[in-house]
């Protein structure tokens, strides 16, 4: 377990110093996955930096199983980031040290005899399924597969917190994916505390128990996934959702974006919507998932009603919430459906 | 040019005509003096080893964003080591006169030569050093840090380690420019092949000899480029695999 009391960090002195961490408190259970998002400059590989103690905080705390990391001095500290596995961004891996050996550096460090190290390296490279690569060196491996000598190096010393800046960042859609299953896997295995940092929330959709959202040093918004993805009202709930592009509406007939609102939606609500309302519901676009075991997401319908209220009205009735007239593409301007922007979802998608 | 010219050497004002050194004599002469050059530069490289590589480390990492910033440190030795590089080699070579006799009792001969080239060397070396740990990336660092690297640690296998390529490709101008230096410290009596060159080729007008001396020189020069290169290779997976 991890938790932030205060914390704050600033850079600079005097007239110069900037707040970047301003008075964080949250709290992530065991077992518990915590994603951190915000866009660029939030203050989240800041805050990383503080949970894996390089850097120090200006004042708070970081408090792991009950014991306040923050306030140890110098020498205790180092023995203190012991427990708190880290996995970079992009792997960070020594380029002339193989997979095995890379993973063998925390090892090294703290001392532990050539044979134990063997044995441990030996475990910790099949358990991310690396076995036939355990020789490569960095340049032989994939994106996936230098993120999984990234992962078992946090995890050779057996820390009880899995802290992740980025890892999935940089990776294609698949080896994300595979990256996630990975960590959940591990979490579920390990009993980790897992706190993952990243501004891309497709990724946040599929790993994520919690979520925060990080903005200018502060959290300005927290809460269970599942919980925010299901309500309208949240903007992070709506940044979360998958934004897809859609149809354009016959003539005569209104665009509407409709969003899940309840965790219980029935699964042929086209039908019953179009039933109620007597007429037919064209759909245009639509992105339904299930994260823990609820249905989420959205679908852009186009419905020659009325009235608009009678169709809020209908969508209600079936735990559903719209909003008419969204324009042509979902955009930074596009009306309803434009909660705070955070880190060009779709775009990242394809990168890489 | 033929191996047996005559030419004349003025002395005082009585031109004495003198022959070129013969060829099969060349070997007599040359190959001790190519011995005395080579141990000249080895020991200057040990030295230089020895005191620039842990020089470089501290130098980097007193520095604004290193694992121990000391910026006064810094200043100074960075300023120490600007002073020594900025001196050209003849004169750091004089200047130092009374440092290397108070060091090795004499102001001339091998001994003599190695210190200045020592100092020369490791200002030289400590800043090839500090450039090749500079293109470590800090993500490296911060992974050894975050390992619970002790700062020794996190130097030798983290910075070093990763800088190794770059410090051999450094190291192989360095030893380069070594042999330069000990031609240079060679016209002040310090033996080797610059000692030959100057007092044959230049002084005697001996072109035998400075042919030869040059060919030396060349293929010498050559040669550890060629070596170095190879280390290089050598201690880069990427570069020595694909090559495979
Ligand atoms: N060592 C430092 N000194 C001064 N300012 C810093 C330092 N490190 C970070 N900052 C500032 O703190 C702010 C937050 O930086 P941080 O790297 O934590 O952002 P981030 O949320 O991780 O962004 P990104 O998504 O681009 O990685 C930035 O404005 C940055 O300029
Ligand atoms: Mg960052």
């Amino acid at each position: 377990m991890i938790s932030l009391l205060e914390l704050t960090k600033t850079y600079g002195r005097g007239a110069d110093a900037v707040i970047v961490l301003d008075r964080l408190n949250f709290e992530v259970g065991t077992g518990e996955i915590f994603a951190v998002t915000g866009p660029s400059g939030a203050g989240k590989s800041t805050l990383a930096q503080c949970i894996n103690l390089l850097e120090r905080p200006t004042s708070g705390s970081v408090v792991v199983n009950g014991e306040d990391l923050s306030s140890l001095p110098e020498k205790r500290l180092r023995a203190a980031r012991r427990r708190i596995g880290t996995v970079f961004q992009s792997a960070s891996l020594l380029s002339r040290r193989t997979a095995s050996e890379n993973i063998a550096l925390p090892l090294e460090y703290l001392g532990v005899t050539p044979g134990e190290i063997r044995a441990r390296v030996g475990e910790l490279i099949d358990r991310v399924g690396l076995g036939p690569k355990a020789h490569s060196y960095p340049f032989q491996l994939s994106g996936g597969q230098a993120q999984r000598v990234g992962i078992a190096r946090a995890l050779a010393l057996r820390p009880s917190i899995l802290l992740a800046d980025e890892a999935t960042s940089g990776l294609d859609p698949d080896t994300t994916s595979s990256v996630v299953e990975l960590l959940k896997q591990l979490r579920t295995d390990l009993d980790l505390t897992v706190v993952f940092i990243t501004h891309e929330m497709d990724t946040v959709r599929q790993i994520a128990d919690s979520v925060a959202r990080l903005e200018r040093g502060r959290i300005v918004e927290t809460g269970r996934l599942v919980d925010l993805l299901t309500d309208h009202g949240s903007p992070l709930g709506r940044a979360l959702q998958p934004r897809r592009g859609f149809a354009a509406a016959d003539d005569g007939a209104a665009t509407w974006y409709v969003t899940y609102d309840s965790t219980d939606v029935p699964g042929d609500w086209i039908q019953r919507v179009s039933a109620d309302l007597a007429v037919p519901v064209h759909l245009l676009g639509a992105s339904v998932e299930t994260v823990h075991g609820i249905n989420t997401g959205s679908a852009t319908l186009g419905i020659a009603a009325a009235s608009d209220d009678a169709v809020r009205a209908v969508l209600a009735r079936y735990g559903l919430s719209g909003t008419p007239d969204v324009r042509r593409e979902p955009g930074p301007g596009g009306a309803p459906v434009s909660p705070v922007r955070s880190g060009a979802v779709p775009a990242l998608e394809g990168a890489a | 040019m033929s191996a047996v010219g005559v030419s004349s050497v003025p002395i005082g004002s009585i031109y004495v005509p003198r022959a070129d050194v013969p060829v099969a004599e060349l070997p007599a002469l040359l190959l001790p003096a190519y011995g005395e050059t080579v141990l000249m530069v080895g020991v200057v490289m040990v030295v230089v080893l020895a005191v620039g590589t842990p020089l470089g480390l501290l130098l980097h990492n007193v520095a604004p964003g290193g694992l121990f910033e000391r910026p006064a440190l810094h200043a100074v030795l960075g300023w120490l080591i600007s002073v020594g590089r900025s001196l050209p080699f003849l004169i750091l070579m004089a200047s130092i006169v009374p440092f290397t006799r108070f060091i090795t009792g004499t102001n001339i001969g091998i001994a003599a030569a190695v210190v200045p080239m020592s100092l020369a060397g490791i200002a030289f070396f400590t800043r090839i050093v500090e450039n090749a740990l500079r293109s470590v990336p800090p993500s490296i660092v911060r992974v050894a840090r975050a390992s619970g690297g002790s700062n020794l640690q996190i130097m030798r296998s983290a910075q070093f380690g990763e800088a190794v390529p770059a410090v051999l490709g450094g190291l192989t101008i360095q030893v380069i420019a070594m042999i330069e230096y000990s031609a240079i410290a060679g016209t002040i009596g310090a033996g080797g092949i610059g000692y030959v060159a100057v007092t044959y080729g230049y002084q005697r007008f001996d072109n035998t000899v400075m042919l030869a001396t040059i060919l030396i020189l060349v293929a010498t020069v050559a040669f550890v480029q060629v070596a170095g290169d190879r280390l290089v290779r050598w201690v880069t997976p990427q570069k020595r695999l694909q090559r495979a």
